[in-house]
């Protein structure tokens, strides 16, 4: 479960994060949607303890980011919005190497690796130098990678920025597999259709700020629209005139 | 289970090996300098002495000079005539020294007038040098003889002439000679690890955040500390490898040498091979944490190397100083990195004594010196603005 509360994060004169409160409970798909620039890269990069937040707190499973960030960083598997892999080594070797770097023993993430390369369907590529690989199968990689030590909370970062169609979909089962498994899900994205497709919980935000949250239905009721790109657009539009 | 920093070690070094292309030519470039270096020196060093040993000279004009062939020919000296355009294969350097007979010469010389002659030679030519000592040497002789003679057909003493007696004392050992090698050598030694160390160190840092990958893998469970270590002590093994595979390359072409005139001027065989590396350990963990450090500014892979190639420069620099000024060998210089290393990589070479103490003193301000910067480097990593960039 990840918890935020009034998470804040002043970069020179610029307020990137104003008092950024929610919450993403296990076993939920939850979803922060805003515009580009909105400040859902750097919460969440607050959130995985790669930045330090300028006030406010926020905690993992209980554990206090800014107290125990290896701790946080152990119960995390974080999609970023930089995915880089290492294209002279193998998908698998890409995998095993974050596999190693958190504890897991050999045997144990050869059968991590066997069951994502089930998941996403990427057997095939897993012995194959990643540097000729496309963009769905760079992401596969990455997000496996992110996923190999199975951790209790997920963290995507505009995971289908660059995807096609059927990876999109693809994608969306291994989102909701992950809940099925009890997981907490937190994923960002600017894009209306990805995040009403598998969402249960929505947060909304604008210029750093949360402007309304709830479920898909909530959300509709509070805004007095039909549809909830009208409600987004509602929403956010309200945040930039105040 | 392995400790964080030995898997990261562990993948640089694989990652490395697998750039197979990059990883050929850096081997190929180090085994090479030193048989590439010791043959051309090789070449240099005995046409000098070829040059010199056979006494030859180039004489123009022969004919209004009997006096002169007489004693040329009296001294074993061959003399071959000189073609018509001697001045312009000199400047063209086909021909390293001419001697020139103006026509009135022996008139003159018979009759005690000021007589003349000229050399004519290319000064700019390095490797005409000993011929044109070589000549100016034997009319200086040719002189002596003939002022000798009339002196004493004039009852004087020719001791008059001559009231100084200098002899040459040369104090220098053969191995002495090879100053050129004294410095050549510790450079690439010196060199060496900033090529061995160069890929690790910005595919690992300018690298990481060009393609992506710093971000992922700083969100690892793992010390940053860790991370930094694994990554340097993959540099600082390329770095040794590079300059152990370049130093053998001169232990392999000096032994090759063995029997020839370079032996003795310059002995690298199995103990100068084993001082040399013990020399290069130390100084390469701290070229490549200099690299690494240097690097993580770069915000590019062709930023960092551009940093990188900065860093060769100065380090290139320090024994040309040492050449150019004629820094004498004294002990304060054991404490400046690179200074100290070259001081005591030159005493190596030379033979001369060499003990711990020589070794250590540069050797512990290396590693402090390596040691800072994996901690600076470490310290920034830890930074945002670094990482993320400025937004």
């Amino acid at each position: 479960m990840i918890v935020a509360q009034a998470l804040s994060k002043r970069f020179g004169n610029v307020e990137a994060v104003r008092q950024v409160s929610f919450t993403a409970p296990d076993g939920r798909i939850t979803a922060l949607l805003g515009p580009n620039g909105a400040g859902k890269t750097t919460t969440l990069r607050m959130i995985s303890t790669l930045v330090q937040p300028t006030g406010g707190c926020a905690k993992v499973d209980g554990l206090d980011i800014a107290a125990e960030p290896l701790a946080v960083r152990a119960r995390v598997g974080m999609l970023s919005d930089a995915r880089g892999l290492y294209a002279r080594l193998t998908a698998r070797e890409n995998i095993a190497y974050y596999g190693a770097l958190r504890g897991l023993p050999a045997d144990a993430a050869d059968r991590s690796i066997a069951r994502l390369a089930d998941l996403f369907d990427m057997k095939p590529l897993l012995d194959r130098r990643v540097d000729g690989f496309s963009q769905g199968e760079r992401m596969k990689v990455a997000i496996a990678r992110a996923l190999v030590h199975d951790p209790p909370n997920v963290i995507l970062d505009e995971p289908t920025n660059g995807l096609d169609v059927m990876t999109t979909r693809s994608l969306r089962e291994v989102i909701r597999t992950l809940r099925a498994e009890g997981k907490c899900v937190l994923f960002s994205s600017h894009v209306m259709q990805e995040v009403s497709a598998v969402c249960d919980e929505i947060v909304i935000v604008a210029h750093g700020c949360v402007v309304a949250q709830g479920t898909a239905e909530a959300l509709l009721a509070a805004s007095g629209r039909s549809d909830l790109e009208e409600a987004f657009v509602h929403l956010t539009g309200e945040a930039l005139a105040s | 289970m392995r400790p964080a920093f030995a898997t990261v070690y562990l993948k640089e070094l694989r990652d490395a090996l697998r750039d197979r292309r990059t990883a050929l030519m850096v081997l190929i470039a180090s085994v090479l300098t030193g048989p590439v270096t010791l043959i051309l020196v090789a070449h240099f060093v005995s046409g000098l002495e070829e040059k010199a040993a056979a006494l030859e000279v180039r004489l123009y004009g022969a004919e209004h000079a009997p006096a002169l062939v007489n004693f040329l020919r009296r001294n074993d000296v061959k003399i071959d005539p000189a073609p018509e355009d001697y001045a312009a294969k000199v400047r063209a350097g086909r021909l390293d020294a001419v001697i020139v007979v103006p026509d009135d010469f022996q008139e003159r010389w018979l009759s005690g007038d000021e007589a003349q002659l000229e050399i004519v030679y290319d000064d700019s030519r390095t490797d005409s040098g000993p011929a044109t000592r070589q000549a100016e040497r034997l009319l200086r002789a040719f002189n002596r003889e003939t002022a000798m003679l009339r002196m004493i057909a004039r009852g004087v003493s020719p001791d008059l002439a001559d009231p100084v007696k200098v002899e040459r004392v040369n104090t220098a050992t053969p191995r002495q000679k090879g100053a050129f090698l004294v410095f050549l050598i510790p450079m690439f030694a010196l060199l060496s690890p900033l090529l061995g160390g160069m890929t690790i160190a910005i595919d690992s840092t300018a690298g990481e955040r060009e393609r992506g990958s710093l971000e992922p893998l700083l969100a690892n469970p793992v010390r940053v500390s860790q991370l930094v270590v694994g990554k340097w002590l993959a540099a600082w093994t390329f770095a040794t490898g590079v300059a152990c595979l370049t130093l053998g390359g001169f232990a392999l072409a000096a032994s090759l040498y063995a029997e020839r005139k370079l032996a003795a001027l310059m002995a690298f065989g199995a103990p100068e091979l084993a001082g040399f590396v013990a020399m290069a350990l130390p100084f390469a963990a701290m070229t490549s944490a200099l690299q690494m450090l240097i690097c993580t500014y770069g915000r590019s892979y062709r930023e960092a190397q551009t940093y990188v190639s900065y860093l060769a420069t100065a380090i290139t620099f320090v024994p040309m100083i040492v050449l150019f000024t004629g820094l004498k060998d004294e002990r304060w210089q054991l404490a400046v990195p690179v200074l100290g290393q070259q001081a005591v990589l030159g005493r190596i070479l030379r033979g001369d004594a060499f003990g711990l103490a020589d070794w250590a003193l540069p050797s512990a301000i290396a590693l402090v010196i390596a040691v800072a910067c994996v901690t600076l480097v470490a310290r920034l990593l830890r930074d945002e603005r670094i990482v993320f960039g400025r937004p």
